[in-house]
């Protein structure tokens, strides 16, 4: 959680208000414009939420999940990505409260922040009145997720380091919330860009590449994240893939023995890394092959991920620019 | 305690430590320099050092490990020199800058600086010796005001008090930060030549020649403050001045460290006592002969930090501490009365 924090923290400042108006379903916008066959229909000023029944199920923190929207009255999500998805698919009315990591889109801004989503604080949360509390599944939540049991509030506590969680947690939440047809839709509209990625990128030669996430330590991208799997979409090779950490340390040096042909890094970084001694080592950069990053749209796993896949495919892959959705 | 620290005169034992110490660091500094996660033959590293060969081996060679093998030499010297005086000058074998408040000064500084986002090196290195400054004041105002005077014992006393306040002041400032930016100020805080850069070396560097220099300088003033308060007074020695200075130069030394690598414990303990056990019992030859040795411990340290775990880097703050906290608990023993 950590690293999914710090990459939303790190790349918030960064992220343009492009992303929040594209994904933003309730201010009438597409999950990916890109790829929009499955626009999802969001002019509805008050969203009709179905009543459909999802089979039992659990959450991370084994708690049964709700099998409608009972718990929905007043939310209070401390998890980023399901509070993009909440506003995705047209709930934001229900939520009362979210953490001050959860900044997309930019009308979760409007949203009262209540703190911490690690960590949280309980008696804050608990002042928002909620009915339901959705928590990211780190382990230093379990204290609070016991004690908003306690107080007789419902929680979903869930994590999301891959896209097969992301489109899961879209399900889940659109059961919880009452939105399963727009839920279903978000995902399907995700999961149709990466498919088409997948399939434009497939016969092209895969680019070796490593992506630092941070500095001092080096942290890169892991097996354990889903920016090895956006890589993978879109035509890379993670030269770290074998290690199963979503964002383990390693050495500069290890960097340079791997000898990646492109370092993903986003604008800042990018001449950050460039002006850096050490950093030389790496023939890579020595070469100024660098691939530009949006962290505006890969700093989470989010509703974005196809549109993060195909601006990934795109840099590693100009030459099938054509065939991308 | 006293006598334990009383200057006798190391004859040839001390040269020979020094000589020996010497061809140590050379080839432990040669041994690092060549072994890393990429294999270069020797032959191919001697040839990067002077920047022929293939373009790769030359980067790794001298933009990578160099500088951080002789960043590694150098904090290890300044901390043991530092340790050196500080032990001299507080007549205590287990007084050391990492014990005094000093590096956690130090921590306070740099950390600050980072929970505020600044990523600079060079204001960061401000800020680390700033920190460390205003703690090695803050010492010895608090030890000067409990005690009225230049007492030994309040200020070492002084020194866990204001350490206490840094980790407070650390907590304190870390408590609202983004977690990237708690981990960055985490690994800083638990010591790395990992970051090591040219600049970076050329300040370290610069740092411990001129206070190192500076406390050789005045080493003969620390054997007579060994001695007692009234022998070195009686041998024309101003005790208070000459103990102040030693204290705050020391300190300034080690704050150059911890700007440069973060904070690293025990070398300024271990080694001292090391280079004594060696024979070197006057000031000047202990310093000189614990530079040498603390370069070869931290240079070693570093080598295990890097390739113990490999890929992942170590914190060389834990690994010194792992060779550190057995040796300290052996010299306690013997203290003990």
């Amino acid at each position: 959680m950590l690293c999914v924090l710090a990459r939303f923290s790190r790349r918030s400042q960064a992220a343009g208000s492009v992303v929040a108006l594209t994904v933003v379903v309730a201010c009438g916008g597409r999950v990916d414009s890109r790829a929009n066959r499955v626009p999802y229909d969001s002019s509805s000023a008050s969203p009709t939420f179905s009543t459909a029944v999802a089979q039992a199920d659990t959450d991370d923190f084994g708690t049964p999940l709700p099998t409608d929207a009972e718990f929905a009255s007043r939310v209070v999500s401390l998890n980023p990505t399901a509070t993009e998805v909440i506003f995705a698919i047209g709930a934001q009315s229900r939520l009362v409260g979210r953490s001050r990591w959860d900044e997309f889109p930019a009308d979760a801004q409007k949203i009262a922040q209540l703190g911490d989503g690690i960590r949280p604080n309980v008696e804050a949360v608990l002042g928002a009145k909620p009915t339901l509390v959705i928590l990211y599944a780190a382990a230093e939540n379990r204290a609070a997720a016991q004690a908003f049991k306690n107080a007789g509030v419902r929680t979903i506590t869930l994590r999301v380091d891959h896209i097969a969680q992301f489109m899961s947690l879209c399900t889940r939440l659109g059961t919880a919330m009452g939105a399963t047809e727009r839920a279903r839709q978000v995902a399907d509209s995700v999961q149709r860009t990466l498919d088409a990625v997948r399939a434009a990128t497939r016969g092209a030669k895969p680019v070796s590449v490593v992506w630092p996430l941070w500095q001092s330590p080096v942290l890169v991208v892991g097996r354990g994240s889903y920016l090895d799997e956006l890589i993978e979409i879109a035509g890379g090779v993670n030269v770290f893939h074998d290690m199963s950490a979503p964002s383990p340390p390693v050495s500069l040096e290890e960097i340079a023995k791997r000898n990646p042909d492109v370092v993903i890094a986003s604008a800042k970084t990018s001449t950050t890394l460039r002006a850096s001694g050490p950093w030389r080592a790496v023939g890579a950069i020595r070469a100024n092959h660098l691939v530009l990053d949006n962290p505006a749209l890969s700093g989470r796993p989010s509703v974005v991920l196809g549109m993060a896949a195909v601006a990934l495919a795109r840099a590693l892959h100009p030459e099938l620019s054509g065939s991308l959705p | 305690m006293i006598e334990t620290l009383a200057p006798v005169r190391g004859g040839r034992g001390v040269w020979l430590a020094a000589s020996i110490g010497l061809v140590m660091l050379v080839t432990i500094a040669l041994v690092a320099v060549a072994v890393g996660a990429v294999s270069v033959p020797l032959r191919e590293v001697l040839s990067a050092l002077t920047g022929s060969g293939d373009a790769s081996i030359v980067a790794i060679v001298r933009d990578l490990r160099l500088p951080r093998v002789l960043l590694a030499g150098c904090v290890g010297a300044g901390l043991a020199m530092s340790g050196g005086a500080l032990q001299g000058t507080l007549r205590n074998p287990l007084a050391e800058p990492y014990l005094l408040g000093v590096s956690g000064g130090a921590a306070v500084g740099a950390v600050l600086l980072l929970g505020a986002g600044v990523s600079n090196p060079l204001l960061l290195t401000l800020g680390a010796f700033g920190g460390a400054a205003a703690a090695t004041l803050l010492v010895a105002a608090i030890a000067r005001v409990v005690g009225g005077s230049g007492d030994t014992r309040l200020l070492l006393m002084a020194g866990v008090v204001v350490g206490a306040f840094s980790n407070a002041a650390i907590l304190v400032a870390l408590a609202d930060s983004p977690p990237e930016r708690i981990r960055g100020a985490l690994w800083w805080m638990m010591g790395s030549a990992a970051d090591a850069t040219w600049p970076s070396l050329t300040r370290v560097a610069l740092a411990v020649a001129m206070l190192g220099a500076l406390l050789l300088w005045w080493a003969r003033d620390l054997d007579v403050l060994v001695l007692g308060d009234e022998p070195a007074a009686a041998l024309g020695v101003d005790v208070d001045r000459a103990a102040r200075r030693v204290f705050l130069v020391a300190s300034w030394l080690a704050a150059a460290t911890v700007a440069a690598a973060g904070l690293i414990g025990f070398v300024g303990l271990v080694v001292p006592n090391l280079a004594r056990a060696l024979g070197a019992r006057r000031h000047r030859p202990m310093m000189v002969v614990s530079a040498i040795y603390g370069a070869v411990l931290l240079i070693a340290a570093d080598l295990l930090a890097r390739t113990l775990r490999a890929p992942a880097d170590l914190p060389l703050g834990a690994v010194t501490a792992l060779i550190g906290v057995p040796f300290f608990l052996t010299r306690l023993r013997k203290l003990a009365p």
